[in-house]
């Protein structure tokens, strides 16, 4: 395969990936932010959203101030930030188009009608309820395709790329979420009582779509080192950075399989997904969450590094 | 290297068993140096085959069956990518701390001929705990033959060092003895490791020794070899000694006496092939 098509099938599913993630935090923060004031009053679930999804500084030469509308207008439909859901799915068609032979009917259809609709949706003139549907759509789109990618492409080098694209951005959205609220996870921030904590961690799992999954694994009330947890190094849990990193090992050693050659970024992989393996959350506290996570991102922008100079370039 | 495994144990039982439990320390976890591409474990009878671990990280399958078989398999097999590391164990799981593995056990408590042997082979210094244990490593391979017959399961360090003799267990359990004689932490490694002397026919697995080196962390030494570890080393479980690493431990009810045979293989996949006949030793 050319690497110019690996590259294409990679930053597709990375691009439609991204947008199911921005999607979710907007949604979770449009929850937070329906709060009465009484829960919260430094109200700063805008600043936290922006922060989670990314480009703080290029927001701050558009927009003037932080607020529902300009985060709402810089992370759904903004042309100057290129993780907004327009841009996202703007992209991810640019690169299926590219690559519309290795794709099959299904998918294309399914990134094509999402463009064509985008479009011609309205932009950030839309009323709550208009922009609610807006993100359900977004959100649809990244399931109809992903879907249609796992049922019906062959499983060859081309669909392992795609799972590449996908498993490494979702680390990365999870690394990002934990980065920007830590603090929230932390035991001595626990306050007896604190019903914003409780929000806040609900809003974490929310972002990553692990309400009703916390529930299953823990059986108990929202506790953070249970949240941190799942998010960690739960295997089961498929945003958690244990889980991304298994499905990277996997499809890298079946990728070295097809070309008969292994390199750094399978090592990497493989080092870091063993150390996610046999670590416990005690020793990811002991180490403080924040400077884990931090390593963390780094590490995996590096393992994304790797697998572009590996196979994409 | 990558390396590919084939490890059966056969039991033949003199009359039908009515129940028997295994624990199994078989499989390989990975870590830094080594990456476990695909691992199987498979009895030939029904039972339960629940994988836990133990207190040191080990991964372990416990296996219960009830049942009139008059023999049983258990056929292991997989591969694992390994990569040099020059010995140093970097990555791998820690539950216990360092001092843990200055505790005596019955197999490894040295005697007052192991203890002179201990400074007196490897010179020791403590501020080069790196150079005193290749100095040991070295002097125990030189001086201990090595020989399956004399040695058993249950020999002690003492006991195998009196004869100057034994298989990689024996000269393992020496090692550890000495080290931790000279306040260094070691434990017992079990695994398997690529033979690169072409010796096909050995009637041993294998097992090695790791020692805590300031500075360095968990470094292997193999005194079967006289070697540091390499990539010919595939690691599976740690322990104080055999006891706490042997591949399998376990009990049944009924059955009689029981004849055991080992069928091992371990080649590198990626190179030519070699086999080995292996009891653990």
């Amino acid at each position: 395969m050319l690497s110019r098509t690996a590259s294409n099938l990679f930053w597709l599913f990375r691009y439609t990936e991204r947008a199911d993630f921005v999607a979710r935090i907007l949604d979770a923060t449009m929850r937070l932010a329906a709060l009465p004031t009484s829960y919260n009053e430094e109200r700063n679930e805008w600043n936290s959203a922006l922060a989670s999804a990314g480009n703080v500084a290029l927001f701050k030469q558009h927009y003037d101030t932080v607020n529902e509308d300009t985060v709402r207008d810089f992370l759904a439909f903004s042309p100057h930030n290129p993780s907004s859901i327009r841009n996202c799915l703007a992209s991810a068609r640019i690169n299926a188009r590219a690559v519309r032979t290795a794709l099959t009917a299904e998918m294309w259809e399914t990134i094509n009608d999402a463009w064509l609709e985008l479009k011609n949706s309205r932009g950030n003139d839309m009323d709550r309820d208009a922009f609610s549907d807006f993100l359900e759509f977004t959100k649809t789109v990244s399931l109809h395709f992903d879907g249609s990618a796992y049922r019906t492409m062959l499983r060859n080098d081309a669909y392992y790329f795609t799972r590449l694209g996908v498993s490494i951005e979702r680390a990365d959205n999870t690394a990002r979420i934990l980065d920007v609220k830590y603090h929230v996870l932390l035991p001595e921030s626990e306050r007896v009582g604190g019903s914003l904590d409780y929000f806040q961690w609900t809003t974490i799992l929310r972002e990553v779509q692990a309400h009703t999954a916390y529930h299953w694994v823990y059986r108990e009330a929202v506790k953070p080192w249970h949240v941190a947890d799942l998010l960690i190094l739960n295997r089961q849990m498929p945003r958690s950075l244990a889980c991304c990193y298994e499905s990277l090992v996997r499809h890298l050693d079946l990728i070295a399989d097809i070309y008969g050659r292994r390199g750094p970024s399978q090592r990497l992989a493989a080092t870091t997904s063993a150390q996610l393996a046999s670590s416990r959350i005690e020793e990811v506290f002991g180490h403080g969450l924040h400077e884990w996570v931090g390593k963390f991102i780094v590490e995996n922008n590096q393992l994304g590094a790797e697998i572009a100079e590996q196979y994409l370039i | 290297m990558r390396v590919r495994i084939e490890h059966e144990t056969h039991y033949e039982y003199d009359s039908p068993i009515r129940a028997l439990i295994q624990i199994l320390r078989m499989t390989p976890r990975s870590y830094a140096g080594q990456h476990v591409r695909r691992w199987r474990i498979e009895p030939n009878i029904d039972g339960h085959l629940r994988q836990t671990e133990d207190a040191l990280g080990n991964i372990v399958h416990h296996f219960s069956a009830e049942s009139g078989a008059r023999s049983l398999s258990l056929q292991v097999s997989g591969e694992v990518e390994t990569t040099d590391t020059g010995g140093v164990v970097k990555g791998g799981v820690t539950r216990a701390p360092d001092v843990y593995f200055l505790r005596e056990t019955a197999l490894t408590a040295p005697d007052e001929a192991l203890r002179v042997f201990a400074r007196e082979a490897s010179d020791f210094k403590p501020d080069d705990v790196l150079g005193s244990m290749h100095r040991l490593n070295n002097r125990i391979n030189a001086e201990v033959t090595f020989d399956t017959a004399p040695t058993q399961v249950v020999t002690t360090a003492n006991e195998a060092f009196a004869m100057r003799s034994g298989v990689c267990q024996d000269l393992t359990h020496i090692f550890v003895a000495c080290a931790r004689h000279l306040g260094v932490p070691a434990r017992y490694v079990s695994g398997y490791f690529v033979r690169i002397d072409g010796v096909v026919d050995q009637d041993a697995g294998h097992a090695w020794a790791e020692a805590q080196v300031p500075g360095l962390g968990w470094v292997g030494f193999d005194p079967a070899n006289g070697i540091s570890t390499t990539d010919a080393h595939v690691r599976v479980a740690v322990g104080l000694d055999y006891l706490g690493a042997a591949p399998i431990r376990g009990s049944r009810w009924g059955g009689g006496g029981e004849t055991m045979a080992v069928k091992l293989t371990v080649e590198d996949a990626g190179g030519s092939i070699q086999s080995q006949q292996q009891n653990q030793g």
